[in-house]
């Protein structure tokens, strides 16, 4: 293009973001509410108790559980309770023979019989009685497999929206010449003026941030996105690069040996425990559970590192001997460890969750601000020709159904979990179609009336819908804020506030939308402070 | 101590903001600012930030340490940029100086 | 832009031709639209043939060199991108993205790769 390499970044900028802004505000805000996943997914579950049980007893009823319920499978995976998620999970593989072939006509479940999965309260040992969701995983895995459409496909369609994000952020940063200067600068109440600086504050803010999440949401996909350095250098054996790459213990390849009881696992643990010099145990893994060369893995738990590599140890379990360390990482796995480590954050306690959360609630404002930023800059040029043009009103119904309508959608998502019947079938999958017709219904009526008017109606409903969540869980259950403020129970008194706290800015956006007024041209101004320097002398002149 | 390292943010990116041209006009205390050279604002400025990622990676280490820090400026920043700034100019300098003083208080408790 | 050709009587009809053809290039809807071809199959191809050509060129652990050439390769594509929206022309957009993702191929299959 004939034009400056300003320019240029600057047009760049403006089609990468404006392509896929509302796929990104999708992803953008599932992935912030997946901070706080596990908490949603606490609060979704209310029936669940609160449990203080040591890591070892837990250890020993996840054991117990499994033996009585996955006893042939050839691996255990068991998630012990933190802070954050008071119960255990499990999952397990089967071995082959138990796989069942797909039944013609029945709903193919993922993996096809070959995994089994359970949530077990530490307290009792038994699988958790409580109402079917999806829980905060939902908004987890939209974020990176969307819905209704084939996981791969929409890993590469995200991966594509990721890319075109990050052409973005580059261009946005070369485009923004006074990034220091204007470092500071928002001037509300003066149109497109206000809107520019809202963009480019909320980018610049936190853009270490936008940048970090952005590149590591591709690493930590990029195997699949870009796997043809692997293909080349292991083309026979691609299983050896991901045991080499992603460090950890090598994989097990022997055959399930002679049935024989194992050692106790909090002996086990409790000699990791050791080696460790007093750290954590986050977790372990079992390979061939209750055979005579049965394996465990055990994986610390530290919270002083960003890498998602954590140390593991491996022993013998039938006989409690050490067998191997994991291997210290190669420079190239440790950075790609992270890399992920940052993009997940399990590292992060409550406070810089926090923070975390509000850097995701900037970057949704920020693309939320492009795409509108857009529309207000392109309406003059249409205002001449005295309509608009295709381009723009749908820019503005797209706008006006995304920005406004996704919130909406997530508290639909909540109600549904408040006030669907516990024992419904498919409830978990019911609770999501609550989303997406809620969304649909918003984007429906966005193209329908792509006005002002429409841009209030949506924010004062996701306000209400987002305010009087806390009341339909006062209704609907006994984890209210009546209850949860008095006995303490941060997380779930913390969601009911923080559903508040949305809700008032929600409507203090609809009631600014409602209550705006277009900007008087110069000419009118004139003419206003005449009349009223006009009123004032004949007020004088009266009195 | 996140607490701390948020306040010294807070009041380096206010020193930072004074060191532009646009900003002293509103705020309280101008005559006070008007007196200090600008660029002086700025070192000032900087130094803050400096100590608050001394903090920071003092109280969480090396890796989470500057987690932090960038967090506690992004925070900082939104804040001021789009909360004090517009709407509640003449708050500015005395947050500055009572911020970190509550986050130093926090240690201390 | 375009001279008036039918004025010059002097010119053989074929270069009439040429120059109606290339003038349909020089359209600004063409030219963003190689570009963008450029920037995301041309990137895509240039991303790939850094990280075949890292993974087989690194020295030291197989496994490490090709995640080294995956990290590398993502930014090798954004940058790709913005060469080919700042560049002064489509070709040079092109050029500049195909000739680097040929010489890097050729050299990956010279260290090994594909062999």
């Amino acid at each position: 293009m004939k034009q400056g390499f300003r320019q240029s970044m600057a047009w760049l900028h403006t089609w990468t973001g404006l392509l896929v802004g509302w796929l990104l505000l999708l992803i953008f805000m599932a992935g912030t509410a997946s901070y706080y996943r596990e908490e949603i997914s606490r609060w979704m579950r209310p029936e669940l108790p609160a449990s203080q049980v040591s890591a070892d007893v837990a250890a020993q009823r996840a054991v117990a559980f499994l033996q009585a319920n996955a006893a042939h499978a050839e691996t255990w995976f068991v998630t012990l309770p933190d802070a954050r998620n008071p119960a255990i999970r499990l999952f397990w593989r089967n071995p082959d023979s138990m796989v069942k072939p797909p039944v013609e006509g029945e709903r193919r479940r993922r993996g096809g019989g070959r995994f089994g999965e359970a949530t077990v309260d530490p307290n009792t040992g038994n699988a958790l009685e409580a109402r079917q969701t999806r829980g905060g995983d939902f908004f987890y895995r939209l974020h990176f497999d969307l819905h209704y459409l084939p996981v791969m496909w929409a890993r590469y369609l995200v991966g594509f929206c990721a890319m075109f994000m990050l052409v973005a952020i580059i261009t946005g940063v070369i485009t923004h010449k006074k990034i220091f200067k204007d470092f500071f600068t928002f001037r509300p109440e003066k149109g497109l003026r206000s809107w520019l600086d809202f963009h480019n504050v909320s980018a610049v803010m936190a853009l270490p941030y936008h940048a970090m999440i952005t590149y590591t949401g591709i690493v930590t996909l990029m195997v699949m996105y870009m796997p043809w350095g692997m293909k080349a250098a292991y083309p026979q054996d691609e299983n050896a690069f991901f045991s080499e790459a992603f460090g950890g213990l090598p994989e097990i390849t022997t055959e399930a040996g002679q049935r024989m009881p194992s050692a106790p696992v909090q002996r086990l643990l409790d000699s990791a425990r050791l080696q460790w010099n007093g750290a954590d145990v986050a977790g372990f893994s079992v390979v061939h559970p209750g055979a005579d060369n049965a394996v465990i893995d055990i994986r610390q738990r530290d919270g002083r590192r960003l890498s998602s590599e954590t140390p593991a140890l491996r022993y013998d379990m039938v006989r409690g001997t050490l067998l191997q360390h994991s291997p210290e990482a190669g420079a190239a796995t440790a950075t790609r460890g992270v890399m992920y480590g940052l993009h997940l954050a399990h590292f992060a306690d409550w406070g810089l969750r926090a923070l975390f959360f509000l850097s995701g609630l900037v970057g949704c404002l920020m693309v939320a601000s492009g795409v509108v930023l857009w529309a207000v800059k392109e309406r003059p040029k249409h205002a001449r020709q005295g309509r608009i043009g295709f381009g723009l009103r749908l820019v503005d119904a797209l706008n006006i159904g995304t920005v406004a309508g996704l919130p909406i959608a997530f508290a639909a998502y909540f109600w549904g979990n408040r006030l669907l019947p516990v024992g419904l079938q498919a409830r978990a999958e019911m609770e999501v179609s609550v989303f997406f017709y809620t969304w649909a219904a918003a984007l429906v009526a966005a193209f329908v009336w792509p006005r002002r008017a429409m841009w209030a109606v949506q924010l004062y409903a996701g306000a209400a819908m987002f305010a009087l969540l806390p009341v339909v869980n006062a209704l609907t259950t006994s984890a209210h804020l009546g209850i949860t403020l008095r006995t303490g129970d941060w997380v779930l008194a913390g969601f009911d506030l923080a559903m508040l706290a949305f809700g008032a800015m929600l409507a203090l956006c609809a009631w600014r939308m409602q209550h705006w007024q277009p900007p008087l041209s110069a000419a009118e101004k004139k003419k206003r402070a005449a009349a009223m320097a006009h009123a004032a002398k004949t007020a004088e002149a009266g009195a | 101590m996140m607490l701390l390292a948020l306040g010294l943010c807070f009041s380096a990116f206010v020193a930072l903001s004074l060191a532009t041209e646009k900003h002293p006009v509103a705020m309280q205390g101008r005559a006070l600012i008007a007196r200090v050279d600008r660029s002086a604002w700025r070192w000032v400025g900087w130094a803050l930030l400096a100590v608050a990622f001394a903090l920071s990676v003092s109280a969480r280490g090396w890796a989470l340490g500057p987690v932090l820090w960038l967090g506690a400026m992004t925070l900082a920043g939104i804040g001021l940029a789009f909360g004090l700034y517009p709407y509640r100019p003449r708050w500015i300098v005395p947050a500055a100086c009572l911020v970190p003083l509550l986050g130093a208080a926090g240690l201390l408790l | 832009m375009d001279r008036p050709f039918a004025t010059e009587s002097r010119i053989h009809p074929s270069a009439h031709r040429r120059a109606r053809f290339a003038a349909h290039f020089a359209r600004p809807g063409w030219t963003v639209f190689a570009r963008s071809m450029a920037a995301m199959f041309g990137g895509y191809a240039l991303a790939s043939s850094t990280a075949v050509f890292l993974a087989v060129a690194l020295p030291g652990a197989r496994g490490q060199a090709v995640l080294t050439g995956m990290l590398v390769a993502i930014v090798v594509a954004a940058c790709a991108a913005l060469w080919a929206f700042a560049t002064r022309s489509a070709l040079r957009a092109w050029l500049g993205i195909a000739v680097p993702a040929l010489l890097l191929a050729a050299a990956a299959h010279a260290l090994g790769a594909w062999s």
